[in-house]
């Protein structure tokens, strides 16, 4: 028994010395601590917060890398820091904005205001933008949203942030992400509701509704049958229409309707002759 | 005479000890830290015992004379002396350090903080981990053009870097002993030749002030470059630091390409 | 992938977390039933990476989530390593044993697996509370996790129960599986012991690095779908190799450990020689796999670097480097008990006085490349000090800091470890071959040109050239060193054809003072582990997957050292209380009280 605690003490003493060496022997820095996350509740945000909720919203819910992207389907918004001035400019501008902010704030409402040479809508001799209105349709920003991805594109493109934090309005609490609610959403029942939710239109000509960064499936039924419709929602880069680009089209679709929505789909588009 | 054992011991480390001293202090010129040394001599002790107490005989002779004054009934003087003195020689220690002086707390600083992967650098967002020196590449295309660039880069040195960094980039200009810390040394090879190239653009836009909180405290002089610099004299002066001290940037690639 | 094996798993994983939260009433149940729903919900495509707010991790009766994980988690892996390392060396001595015949080996070996049965069952529940706690308290980034790996997961679980019925038929048919064909079996069984064991690791070992490095998902975190990517992650192997080479130094000290303590308290002679043979076997594997430990240390160091710089940084350069400082004087430890126990040992010989003389050189040397690898590249100055060298660069001590200077410490001290044990194995033995005279000057130069080899690679290669061959450097230094261990190796094994023994070798003449080196080196090995551990994972910092899920929680900032080691400490303690009763587990299980008048007769 002696023997067991002489060795338990050396043991102790052991670790205690380890232990003393680390608290004592080496100089305690405090590691700084995790940067700051960017917090929704605007009323307690700082600037550097703000823009990063603007990036997120540009990342994420905005949708807007969908276009904005290397591939070069829209404006690189990396150097909007010395274009937007020269849009102004531009005896092309046909909207009423005054400075960079009124320039960035329009062109998220109203994209048609200006449209950069070589981006405008097939046809409309770059008059007309493909891009939907960020403020409706399905990405639906709301006015403090669309402020924080202006602080972004400002912050982003070297200027100065001109962008004012709202403070009156609610809180505008983002969607929490699909995966973290676990909470299943309810099948829609109608093409226009998914064709809504999921932005067909911002590239798609369907109807009326034009977009034509895909093909135009206004008589898509007239020419491909329901098996082929399916596979191109499903796959998109099975088969690529002619004078299109591969990797347009989201690939994850599958994964984001029900099997109920996507015969709403093929039904409706095999219909349209 | 043999000297004995626990004698040989206590000479050996007082020998190490002052060795250390004199070899650092006087001959070198540099001073050894205290703090170090304490360390070092922790150690050298932990070698004697084992030297001394491998085999038994040494052992043996090693504590005899501990064991005997402990023991012994006539040495008994000098074992109440002995355990008179220790207690006191520890208390005086501990009073020593106790006690408040007019020194200042030992400051810290990390000297080659972590750069975090972005910064923001003349207005834009730079990605430090990709960032690369645009005019690097002429290094092997273009010689001529490359020695233009570091000629240029000296030029933009001279007027705004030498005065701290020094003349031979030795962190020993004129203005370096007002400073503290003192301006690095980029000769020595335990600075520029351990970073790459997008480290070091960091640093000097960003200066003193863009160090993050754990290279605190922040009394870093240096100045933010990036108000005074454009972005290609930075890149120049970059070329210039590693062109005249002979140093490589650091590059994983190759270094993975190595081995 | 095949959805039933998916489901399977999951039902494993739901039963345990039903089972686990049912005997744990009064906790806030929802969010782990949360990440229940989010695996169902996840189960047709790939979600995102969840983001989580401060809100999204349970107190649970007031229990700080990051310490108990912490905490569970070391002890859990303390014992997996002791358990999976064991199996291997055992192997090697039944193989040993089956090859020379000496019984004593195969006594040893099942010592030793007796020992690890009950750390067996120790290691399993360990997992159990380590996957508890995950559930509990990070309910998100295992539900997260649990996506990616649901395929592997279901694989450990299969592996754990092959693993468990070869186990019980290698320890439990070792007595019954004796002798010619039989032992063939039974030594079968051991490999299969160890490839099922290996296999768990690599397992687990692919989650920890996805965390580090993630790999088969994209920016967001979605799951390509592809396992096998996600498996086989950057830093995976580098991870795979220093885990299989410290778990065998591990399990080595670990058992010296018991064997000393046994022969503390020893009653007879014999019983001493058999424990002070065990513990200098067990030494001897240790000492073996902690050589290489440094090279495979390094490797993963510079694919860490390689992987990212901004991790390389803040492992090596930023918050943690007074860390390695910690690191290098245990380490320094390590290799000063190991080769104090082998110079001890050196008594058990009637003919190492002849040696005694060199040791003092070896430990000069050992000291003064010990005093080199733990100097730090920062030094800790006061303000007359800066003064006096006008700055914070110190000229002399500062290139001691850096990598080069390392290396060559590190090697050097690697060389003279072994030169400790050449001097150990000589020491009992007379050479007889004509030629002992030009053999041993040959070895002398052998030494002499290795050393002075990693010295100049060291110095010229560090100090005069640039830094990408500073890297490269570090190989043909570990290259020298292994020549030189070999050859050595192979000439003296020449030397000492038919060497005449001095007497018999004294088993159990040997100081207690040794015995306390392999406490020590027990001790410090777990205590190192620990500590490495920790900054393995943290180096992730604020992420639970690097740059793909972040740690909203309120403790997901990163620790001081001290901090971090006063948590090692208390885990390391509990670890050892632990040990010390599977070791007394073991020994329970042999005595026998025989009551008088108790039972009829």
């Amino acid at each position: 028994m002696r023997q067991f605690l002489t060795v338990i003490s050396f043991m102790l003493l052991t670790i205690g010395a380890f232990a003393g060496f680390s608290n004592l022997g080496i100089p305690q820095i405090e590691p700084a601590p995790p940067p700051v996350e960017e917090v929704i509740d605007l009323g307690s945000m700082n600037m550097e917060q703000f823009i990063a909720l603007g990036d997120r919203i540009f990342n994420g819910k905005g949708t807007c890398t969908l276009c904005h992207n290397s591939l070069g389907r829209a404006p690189d918004l990396g150097q909007i820091g010395t274009n937007a001035q020269a849009r102004l400019d531009d005896d092309r501008y046909a909207g009423d904005a005054a400075d960079i902010e009124g320039y960035l704030s329009e062109s998220l409402t109203n994209p048609s205001a200006y449209v950069v040479v070589g981006f405008g809508k097939a046809g409309s001799d770059d008059t007309e933008s493909p891009m939907p209105s960020t403020s409706g349709g399905s990405i639906a920003l709301s006015d403090p949203e669309l402020a924080a991805v202006i602080a972004y594109l400002q912050d982003k493109g070297g200027l100065e942030v001109t962008v004012e934090i709202p403070t009156d309005v609610e809180v505008p609490e983002e969607e929490p992400a699909e995966v973290a609610s676990g909470e299943p959403r309810a099948p829609f029942t109608t093409f226009q509701e998914l064709a809504d939710e999921f932005a067909c239109e911002a590239c798609h000509t369907i109807g009326e509704e034009a977009g034509d960064l895909g093909p135009n499936l206004s008589a898509i039924g007239a020419s491909r049958d329901a098996e082929y419709i399916r596979r191109a929602i499903l796959d998109p880069n099975a088969d690529i229409a002619e004078g299109f680009d591969e990797g347009m089209m989201p690939d994850d679709m599958g994964e984001q309707i029900y099997a109920i929505e996507l015969e709403i789909m093929v039904d409706f588009l095999s219909q349209l002759k | 005479m043999r000297i004995p054992k626990l004698l040989q011991a206590v000479l050996v480390l007082v020998f190490v000890y002052y060795g250390f001293i004199v070899v650092f202090d006087y001959i070198l010129g540099a001073v050894i830290p205290r703090s170090l040394l304490t360390m070092y001599m922790f150690f050298a002790t932990a070698g004697v015992f084992m030297v001394f107490t491998f085999d038994e005989q040494g052992a043996h002779e090693l504590v005899a004379p501990i064991k005997a004054m402990v023991e012994q009934p006539r040495f008994r003087f000098i074992r109440n002396l002995v355990f008179l003195i220790i207690p006191i020689a520890v208390g005086y220690n501990v009073y020593g350090r106790t006690l408040p002086s007019f020194e200042a707390p030992v400051e810290l600083r990390t000297i080659h903080p972590a750069p975090p992967s972005t910064a923001k650098i003349y207005g834009n967002r730079v990605n430090l981990l990709t960032l690369e020196n645009p005019f690097r590449h002429t290094q092997t295309d273009d010689p001529e053009l490359f020695a233009e660039y570091v000629a240029e880069g000296a030029e933009v040195y001279i007027m705004n870097c030498q005065y701290c960094h020094g003349d031979k980039l030795d962190g020993k200009g004129p203005f370096a002993e007002g400073l503290n810390p003192t301006p690095l040394n980029f000769q020595d090879i335990g600075t520029i030749a351990q970073l790459q190239e997008s480290y070091l653009f960091w640093r000097i836009t960003t200066g003193g002030p863009g160090l993050p909180q754990e290279a605190a405290p922040w009394i870093s002089s240096m100045p933010v470059w990036q108000d005074f610099l454009s972005v290609d004299e930075v890149w120049k002066v970059i070329l210039f630091l590693y062109d005249y001290t002979g140093h490589e940037p650091r590059s994983w690639g190759e270094a993975d390409a190595g081995h | 992938m095949n959805t039933n094996k998916k489901l399977l798993s999951y039902g494993i994983l739901a039963t345990l977390v039903v089972g686990l939260l049912a005997a744990f009433g009064g906790t806030d149940l929802s969010a782990a039933f949360a990440a229940g729903e989010e695996v169902a919900a996840t189960t047709g495509g790939y979600g995102p990476a969840p983001v989580t707010t401060a809100a999204d991790y349970p107190s649970v009766a007031g229990a700080n989530g990051r310490l108990v994980v912490w905490i569970v988690a070391q002890l859990h892996l303390w014992f997996a390593a002791f358990v999976l390392a064991v199996p291997i060396f055992v192997f090697i001595i039944e193989v040993i044993g089956m090859r020379t015949r000496d019984k004593r080996y195969d006594d040893m070996a099942y010592e030793f697996i007796k020992v690890s049965i009950t750390a067996y069952s120790l290691t399993a529940i360990l997992g159990g509370l380590l996957l508890f706690a995950l559930i509990l308290f990070y309910p998100h980034l295992f539900g997260y996790l649990s996506t990616i790996f649901s395929d592997s997961m279901f694989y450990y679980a299969l592996l754990f129960f092959a693993e468990s019925a070869v186990l019980y038929l290698y320890y439990y048919g070792w007595h019954w599986l004796q002798g010619g064909v039989r032992k063939w079996i039974h030594l079968t069984l051991g490999l299969l012991l160890n490839a099922v064991g290996t296999g768990l690791m690599l397992l687990a070992n692919s989650w920890l690095t996805f965390m580090m490095s993630p790999a088969g998902v994209d920016a967001a975190g979605v799951f390509s779908g592809d396992s096998w990517a996600a498996i086989h992650n950057f830093l995976w192997n580098p991870i795979n190799i220093h885990r299989f080479v410290a778990n065998i130094a591990y399990g080595g000290s670990i058992v010296g450990a018991y064997a000393a303590f046994k022969f503390l308290t020893a009653g007879t002679d014999r019983e001493k020689a058999h424990y002070d043979w065990m513990g200098y076997n067990a030494n001897f594997i240790a000492i073996c796999a902690l050589l290489p430990l440094p090279f495979a240390g390094y490797y993963l160091a510079a694919e860490i670097y390689a992987y990212s710089q901004q991790m390389g940084i803040t492992l090596m350069g930023g918050i943690f480097a007074w860390l390695f400082i910690i690191q290098a004087v245990l380490i320094g430890a390590l290799f000063l008990s190991a080769n104090y126990y082998l110079w001890c040992g050196m008594g058990r010989s009637d003919g190492a006085k002849r040696y005694h003389k060199y040791i003092k050189y070896i430990a000069i040397v050992l000291i003064g490349a010990f005093l080199v690898w733990f100097t730090p590249h920062t030094l800790v100055l006061t303000n007359s000090e800066l003064k006096a060298l006008g700055g914070p660069h110190h000229s002399i001590l500062g290139p001691l800091g850096i990598m080069p200077a390392k290396n060559t410490a590190v090697n050097t001290m690697i060389i003279f470890t072994f030169l400790s044990f050449l001097f150990y194995r000589r020491s009992n033995k007379v050479a007889v071959v004509r030629w002992e005279r030009a053999g041993n000057i040959a070895q002398v130069a052998l030494f002499a040109a290795g050393i002075a080899n990693i010295l100049f690679l060291g110095i010229y290669h560090g100090y005069f050239t640039n830094t990408v061959y500073k890297v490269a450097a570090s190989i043909p230094q570990v290259m020298t060193t292994f020549v030189v261990i070999v050859t050595s190796l192979v000439l003296d094994s020449f030397i000492y054809r038919g060497a005449k023994d001095v007497g018999p070798l004294h088993w159990g003449r040997i100081p207690d003072r040794a015995q306390y080196a392999l406490f020590l080196l027990a001790v410090a090995f777990t205590w190192l582990m620990g500590l490495m551990g920790y900054i393995r994972s943290g180096i992730r910092q604020h992420w639970h997957v690097v740059d793909i899920m972040r740690d909203n929680s309120a403790d997901a900032f990163t620790p001081t050292l001290g901090y971090a080691a006063n948590v090692v400490s208390i885990a390391a303690i509990i670890f050892l209380t632990m040990v010390i009763f599977v070791f007394w587990i073991a020994q329970v299980s042999s005595t026998k009280t025989l009551p008088s008048g108790y039972w009829k007769e």
